[in-house]
């Protein structure tokens, strides 16, 4: 048969599948985690995001992953590893020689695909500083966590990763002009995974929010898997990026729901039914006190929103003198035209209802 | 198919059942071919599989699809299923279909992701190592090891002369797989062949894999172990380069196998220290995609850039169709010879025409006119480059060759073939119109005529199945 045309032109016309990077944010608040120990501990928990991490390796040989920590006070880069790690050199002297050991044993068991092996120990690594550097008074301070924080580093750091693809690997493909100007998979495809255990979050609210437009403007889902509590605006933020929010009911199938929910990229998502919340909370928080309000005040000028009306009538933000109009005064009764009680009961003579009479 | 590297698989596709089962007793093997083979909606599916504890409902499946990407859902399950990686029970009235990964499978990948067991498949690293072998040594030999392979087949064309350090193993190769016939044995056979022309202008990874299983198909005759063979290949894909590992802990066959491949140049042995391999780029990409393999085409540029400088560009194309190459390389030669009708060849320049003939003839060679393009892109001259047109960012070669050979090409493509399978002869409408209706939503309808009650399809072992389970069906009523 192919004796007719006898050539193989027709193939090696398709491009591969795009490499895509994945972003995850670890909230490491350790109050939360004090919460979970007895449904899913801690150590449990990273074990089965390494495994999903190592996943998201194998789908595609140039996919790429960073993780980090939104602790209580600050964010940390768990991996990669910041190229100038000041407090490198300082823990070398104590802990670093067991570990050192473990690691070698680690990277040489045949057993384990290298990249797996690097990531994790890396990882672990970060982790073991990072709890080690927490101090007493650090989580005394507060109970929450970074995520707005975490949540712009994720954001620069795939811009930057972002670029950086482009630079480097696709000189034959076409250059975006903007990152928003095209629905077409151009390089690197990038989405957050926030793997949340903290309650709410309404004194990040602003920054939160504005990281959220930024990755909506990016084409960068914000994946939220919800371990514990519940907060608003990460809801927000997985709605408007069109990405996948779930709240674990069951914390025993966390790799499960990981591997089926979490795992496609934007790619695969295409052609699947990606879980998606009903209902979204899309309260907003005050400008003033940082609380969650269902009816609240707006600026006029600026749309800073405010639960009670600031002092003097002065916005917050823009410091426009507003008028508030007869805002407190109890709401006036508009009084009712009396009807007649009288024609209601001697209903038949009435002459609003001749009809049935004269059948 | 994707890639060429990737058609090369299709090698795989033919092998049995059990030869599967025995390869995914291997971690690297399976996620190799998790990594390599797979379109993209399949490995989803194989991920949510793969920690389930009861087989999936494939009603459940179904919902989980987007209802426009049926003909992604049905191309992934097809095939998963002929790799032997997923086993879809039959339908029956009291059972709805399920589908699990099969156990082999599923315990390997689970290994690969995890770490653990004793199956050492990811090579043992040697804590030895040898301070000579650099990462930019292991280019060096692998880069002229593949050269000595390119130019003797390049030397074949001019007849003898071959450089003769080739090994006799690589030269009996390169002729079982018809790549090259040895004078005299035929009428008028002589030098390189028709696949040896297209295997030349291949990425080298798709080279690679080309003589990989010419070489496993050679193996199986001389009594080895095709699956050791295979299964070695795939841990290959999976070690680093730079890093020593040790022999001790291989097969015989395996042994065999890895004396072959430092004739390729696939790995490198130290002499003073036999015990150790050393993996080179060439196979330490051999399971990558795309993306790794650029850094391959960099990595051996660089290479050739050391050595002399030639990775310039060196041809410069008028728009009268004219071609020069500076160049004294047989192997650059032989390669424009290919597309190109040469007429002066001086000591640093050969000179020629791009004419409708040449270009067709190419063509019938098997080249692609995009091929084409693209190595007259690649070593353009630098002169080329400083054109206004090219400054401005425009196209480096003229506009008006590039057209034409397009359409050169376009003069030869009016037919394609597919192989297939042709069904007709149905009982009834009914019958016809549902069994293409699955053709379609697997995807691998071609062509259907309502009327004449007949389809054309690319496979048909599931459409087998169906047709079967519909007999069943209504034999049962």
């Amino acid at each position: 048969m192919d004796g007719v045309d006898g050539t193989d032109r027709q193939e090696g016309k398709q491009d591969g599948p795009t490499p895509s990077l994945l972003f995850i944010i670890l909230d490491t608040n350790p109050h939360a985690w004090a919460l979970l120990q007895n449904t899913l501990p801690f150590s449990k928990a990273i074990a089965n995001i390494l495994v999903f991490i190592n996943a998201h390796l194998a789908v595609n040989n140039a996919n790429q992953v960073a993780v980090i920590a939104s602790h209580s006070q600050r964010s940390v880069w768990l991996y990669p590893r910041p190229p100038s790690d000041p407090q490198h050199g300082d823990d070398s002297d104590t802990g670093m020689d067991d570990e050192n050991k473990t690691d070698t044993s680690n990277l040489s068991d045949a057993s384990k695909y290298r990249p797996f092996a690097l990531i994790e120990n890396s990882l672990l690594h970060s982790l073991r500083k990072l709890i080690k550097t927490t101090t007493e008074a650090d989580i005394k301070a507060t109970t929450s966590t970074q995520m707005a924080g975490a949540l712009t580093m994720a954001l620069s750091y795939i811009n930057k990763a972002t670029i950086a693809f482009l630079d480097t690997g696709a000189a034959a493909k076409p250059t975006p002009t903007a990152l928003d100007s095209s629905d077409k998979a151009v390089g690197l495809q990038s989405r957050i995974l926030v793997v949340s255990v903290s309650g709410d979050l309404a004194y990040q609210y602003i920054p939160i929010m504005n990281s959220t437009f930024a990755a909506q403007r990016l084409r960068v889902p914000m994946d939220i898997l919800k371990l514990a509590g519940d907060t608003v605006f990460l809801q927000q933020a997985a709605f408007t990026t069109r990405a996948v929010y779930l709240q674990l009911k069951n914390l025993q199938g966390v790799l499960q729901y990981l591997m089926m929910a979490f795992l496609p990229d934007q790619l695969a998502r295409k052609h699947l039914v990606v879980p998606t919340q009903e209902v979204v909370d899309f309260r907003a928080a005050c400008f003033c006190h940082r609380s969650v309000v269902d009816v609240g005040f707006v600026c006029s000028i600026c749309l800073s929103i405010f639960c009670t009306p600031p002092e003097g009538a002065i916005c917050l933000t823009c410091e426009t003198q507003l008028a508030l109009g007869d805002y407190g005064n109890k709401p006036a009764v508009i009084p009712k035209k009396k009807k007649k009680k009288k024609r209601a009961l001697d209903g038949g003579s009435s002459r609003a209802t001749p009809a049935p009479e004269a059948a | 198919m994707s890639d060429p590297s990737l058609a090369s698989f299709e090698y795989l596709e033919k092998l049995p059942g059990t030869t599967f089962n025995k390869l995914y007793e291997q971690p690297s093997t399976a996620l190799a071919i998790f990594r390599r083979m797979l379109p993209h909606l399949a490995k989803t599916f194989v991920m949510t599989l793969l920690y389930m504890s009861k087989p999936l409902p494939l009603a459940d499946l179904d919902e989980w699809v987007e209802p426009n990407s049926q003909r992604e859902r049905g191309d992934a399950l097809s095939t998963l299923s002929r790799l032997h990686i997923v086993a879809i029970t039959a339908p029956s009235r009291d059972n709805p279909q399920h589908v699990s990964l099969l156990p082999n499978f599923r315990k390997s990948l689970r290994y690969a992701l995890t770490g653990g067991g004793n199956h050492h498949s990811f090579g043992v690293p040697s804590q030895d190592s040898d301070p000579d072998v650099t990462i930019e040594a292991l280019d060096e030999y692998a880069t002229s090891q593949w050269e000595g392979i390119l130019h003797y087949l390049v030397h074949s064309v001019g007849g003898g002369r071959a450089s003769g350090k080739l090994s006799e193993s690589v030269t009996t190769l390169l002729t079982s797989g018809d790549l090259v016939r040895r004078p005299g044995s035929g009428p008028g056979a002589h030098g390189i062949t028709k696949s040896g022309f297209s295997f030349l202008l291949q990425e080298v990874n798709a080279q690679v894999w080309t003589l990989l299983l010419l070489f496993i198909e050679n193996s199986e005759l001389l009594g080895m172990n095709s699956v050791e063979v295979l299964s070695f290949l795939f841990m290959l894909g999976s070690l680093e380069l730079g890093q020593a590992y040790t022999t001790t802990t291989l097969t015989e066959s395996q042994l065999h196998t890895l004396n072959q491949l430092v004739d390729f140049g696939l790995v490198y042995i130290p002499e003073s220290t036999p015990t150790l391999f050393f993996p080179t780029r060439l196979s330490t990409t051999l399971t990558s995609d795309a993306t790794a393999l650029r850094s391959v085409g960099a990595g051996f540029d660089a290479a050739i850039a050391s050595r002399g400088g030639e990775s310039q560009g060196f041809i410069i194309i008028e728009t009268n169709y004219r071609m020069y190459a500076y160049t004294s390389s047989p192997l650059q030669i032989a390669v424009l010879a290919l597309f190109t009708k040469l007429y002066i060849r001086y000591p640093n320049l050969v000179a020629g025409k791009i004419t409708q003939k040449s270009i067709g003839e190419a063509i019938r060679h098997g080249i692609t006119a995009d091929q084409v393009i693209a190595y007259l892109n690649t070593h353009a001259h630098p002169q080329l480059h400083k054109t206004p047109a090219a400054l401005a960012g425009g196209p480096v070669l003229p506009p008006t060759v590039v057209d034409q050979i397009k359409l050169w090409q376009l003069e030869t493509e009016r037919m394609e073939t597919i192989p297939g399978f042709l069904f007709k002869d149905f009982q009834d409408f009914k019958e016809y119109n549902d069994c293409s209706k699955y053709a379609d939503e697997i995807g691998v309808l071609q062509w259907k005529s309502d009327g004449k009650r007949t389809f054309f399809v690319t496979r048909h072992e599931q459409l087998r199945d169906f047709i079967k389970s519909r007999k069943a069906r209504e034999a049962a009523k």
